[in-house]
């Protein structure tokens, strides 16, 4: 059984991939990355992330490419951070958490395990309620 | 495309174009046409379009809606009219009308079955002298003034019509007032944009008067000219009753002047003064008569409004100008800045794996971080190398080299980018390349940017298939020209891109390229005298031909020899 939260990355430079990318595993995470928005996409159906770090600066059909599959079939949308040189196209994910470059890697990751957390507790709380009976939506 | 331009403002430098209906203007952000200025409502005005016709409508906005200087709750604009709301001013152009391709077809030139035959022909010079006097025509003869008036029009139309200096331009506009009238002494005083006080700007006196006295201008008269926006002609002969007007003018003589506004095309920007005294001895000698008649007035009216129109032409010409400007280098700087803070980035990204590797004592995540933050310093003196080479002028640094090495230098510097990348790089030297002169530094760079191009391009191809670029050597078969020829097979550059291939800060790499690039290896290449070739189709991948001219060392001459090694990094100063 798989127990590891799962992170995507879909960032236009490679550089940027291999530091998060490393950073994250040797916290236990397992990332899957995309220097394209198809290829992004593709890996958020394929893998169903708990978190996206998700690049704005890519081009612009990345913005219709993923906001689709990252809205959530199910109603629960997956956290999602957005880094940015503008604020631009942030209407598109709604609940996304806008990180402005240039960023520093210690205070991003904290927040991407944060967000992790809060997320691990609200699942936990919805599934202790469908044990308990509560009226909640299945999907 | 109809278009705002602002040229006054916060948003200075900014042109909206106009292309739906209608184009809310205000200082919300849902405005189309969003305005950085306090005083502007947050949804100031509306302009909608029907057809051609372009109506601006005030939406109640505080502080109201100018065009042209006159508030205006709804205006129908024509091209050139100036739109102010708050402190912006902005240029309205309208559409337009026919499009060259119409004019194309709608003139033609070359009907060899037309039969017309010259009957007159007229020289440039004789066009200036169409309104000499002719001697045959009595001095004061109604044709004879007409014709006079016509010749000063003519010249202060021409005299407006080649400056754009303003002070220069009302220095030419006086002298030629002082050539056709007996003026004594006349000066030339704008409206100051800012404090709307008259400013005096050009002063002049006949010769033989005094040049220390103080032009005084009545206030009553300035006034009068400036708030009515009407000329005037003064004359102090009757100003006091006390006397018989003909005792007072034998005794004091007369003071004349003509005062008239200078009415641009959308305010008043100035006035124009001028006067006269004829001393009694005067009035004797020429028997009474005054120097300034109605005529004057008339033509100084008129060559006020040249005046400043040409005023107003110059002063929007450089507010223009200014603008373009500032938007030029707003682009720079972002282009710019956009690409330092991702090398920035980059740094921070190797520091902190270098951080991560140091604290958990991991040799291979710090060996990781150390090639990202090595490849981004490599990164930033490119581009400080890229920024030297384009912004001085520079002789280019000869020696006699061997072309051959200087560009395997870069197909081996750029072999691990292109693996990187999956493109595969492939390079044919030629076996019997003369040792030439030229700038092998510049060239490396010249090279290198190109080829870097390529790659970039060659990694983005669309049928799918692999990418690969492919190098190429050799002498024109005149044998007096090298061409280096770099071909890629990725998406081609599209027509609309290649006008501006080599304009600096102007790059279509999304961010990844700095703009300078293609202008830094142009500039190296006009440097030898040679220059680059474009080839391009969309789809079908680009060839970018570097082409200079084959000079061999001259063996009388002891030229520096230039060894192949030390040309490989772009890195060492």
């Amino acid at each position: 059984m798989n127990n590891q939260r799962r992170v995507l990355i879909v960032d236009g430079s490679e550089e940027s991939r291999e530091v998060l990318q490393t950073a994250l595993s040797r916290r236990g995470l397992s990332t899957y990355a995309a220097g394209a928005a198809d290829q992004g996409a593709a890996l958020a159906r394929q893998h169903q992330p708990d978190l996206v770090v998700l690049d704005l600066d890519i081009d612009d059909s990345a913005v219709d490419a993923l906001s689709k599959p990252l809205a959530g079939d199910d109603g629960d949308p997956v956290p999602i951070v957005l880094l940015g040189g503008v604020r631009r196209n942030l209407a598109r994910f709604p609940g996304g958490e806008f990180v402005p470059k240039p960023y520093h890697y210690g205070p991003l990751i904290r927040r991407i395990e944060e967000l992790l957390e809060d997320r691990r507790r609200a699942v936990a709380v919805c599934h202790s309620r469908e044990r308990s009976g509560s009226p909640v939506r299945t999907g | 495309m109809p278009s705002l331009f602002v040229i006054r403002g916060n948003d200075q430098g900014v042109r909206f174009e106009l292309d739906e209906s209608p184009v809310r203007v205000g200082r919300d952000a849902s405005s189309a046409v969003q305005l950085h200025d306090t005083e502007v409502s947050r949804q100031h005005a509306e302009i909608r379009r029907h057809e051609h016709a372009f109506t601006i409508a005030d939406l109640g906005s505080s502080n109201g809606t100018f065009v042209n200087g006159r508030r205006i709750e709804r205006h129908s604009l024509q091209s050139g009219d100036q739109v102010q709301v708050g402190s912006t001013l902005m240029l309205f152009t309208g559409p337009s009308g026919e499009t060259d391709d119409d004019l194309e077809g709608s003139v033609v030139l070359d009907r060899p079955d037309d039969a017309s035959q010259i009957v007159h022909s007229v020289t440039q010079e004789e066009g200036s002298r169409i309104f000499d006097e002719q001697e045959d025509l009595p001095q004061h003869s109604w044709l004879a003034r007409a014709r006079s008036n016509l010749q000063v029009m003519y010249r202060t139309a021409l005299a407006v019509s080649h400056t754009l200096d303003i002070d220069q331009l009302l220095a030419r506009i006086m002298e030629l007032i002082f050539e056709w009238v007996e003026a004594d002494r006349g000066c030339i005083m704008l409206v100051d944009p800012e404090e709307k006080k008259l400013v005096p700007k050009v002063r002049r006196t006949r010769e033989g008067v005094r040049t220390d006295e103080k032009i005084t201008i009545s206030k009553t008269i300035l006034d009068y000219v400036t708030q009515r926006n009407e000329g005037v002609l003064t004359s102090d002969a009757r100003q006091d009753d006390r006397f018989s007007p003909a005792a007072s003018i034998l005794q004091m003589g007369v003071r004349e002047a003509i005062c008239v506004p200078m009415q641009g095309r959308y305010d008043m920007v100035g006035v124009i003064y001028i006067d006269t005294s004829t001393s009694p001895q005067e009035m004797v000698r020429y028997g009474g008569s005054t120097k300034f008649s109605q005529d004057h007035l008339k033509l100084m009216v008129a060559i006020a409004h040249q005046a400043a129109l040409a005023v107003e032409d110059t002063r929007y010409y450089s507010a223009m100008v200014q603008a373009e400007r500032l938007a030029a280098m707003g682009q720079t700087i972002a282009t710019l800045s956009h690409h330092i803070k991702n090398i920035l980035q980059g740094i921070r990204g190797g520091s902190y794996l270098i951080e991560l590797g140091l604290s958990e004592h991991d040799d291979e995540v710090v060996g990781k971080g150390w090639r990202i933050v090595e490849k981004n310093q490599n990164k930033i003196s490119q581009l400080v190398l890229d920024m030297l080479t384009f912004s001085k002028e520079r002789e280019p640094d000869l020696a006699v080299a061997d072309l051959n090495q200087v560009v395997s230098d870069v197909i081996e510097l750029m072999r691990s980018r292109a693996e990187e990348m999956d493109v595969e790089l492939h390079w044919h030297p030629v076996a019997d390349m003369p040792r030439l002169v030229f700038d092998p530094e510049g060239l490396h760079r010249a090279v290198l940017n190109v080829v870097t191009n390529a790659i970039d391009a060659a990694s983005e191809t669309e049928s799918g298939q692999p990418g690969r670029v492919e190098v190429r050597i050799g002498l024109t078969p005149q044998q007096d020209h090298v061409r280096i020829a770099v071909q890629d097979n990725g998406p081609g550059i599209p027509q609309e891109q290649m006008g501006k291939l080599f304009s600096p800060f102007i790059s279509s790499k999304k961010g990844r390229g700095t703009g300078l690039g293609l202008p830094v290896s142009q500039k190296i290449l006009a440097e030898h005298g040679g220059r680059i070739h474009v080839d391009s189709k969309p789809g079908r991948g680009a060839r970018f031909i570097l082409e200079i001219p084959a000079v061999r060392p001259d063996p009388s001459v002891q030229t520096t020899e230039h060894m192949g090694e030390g040309t490989s990094s772009g890195t060492h100063s």
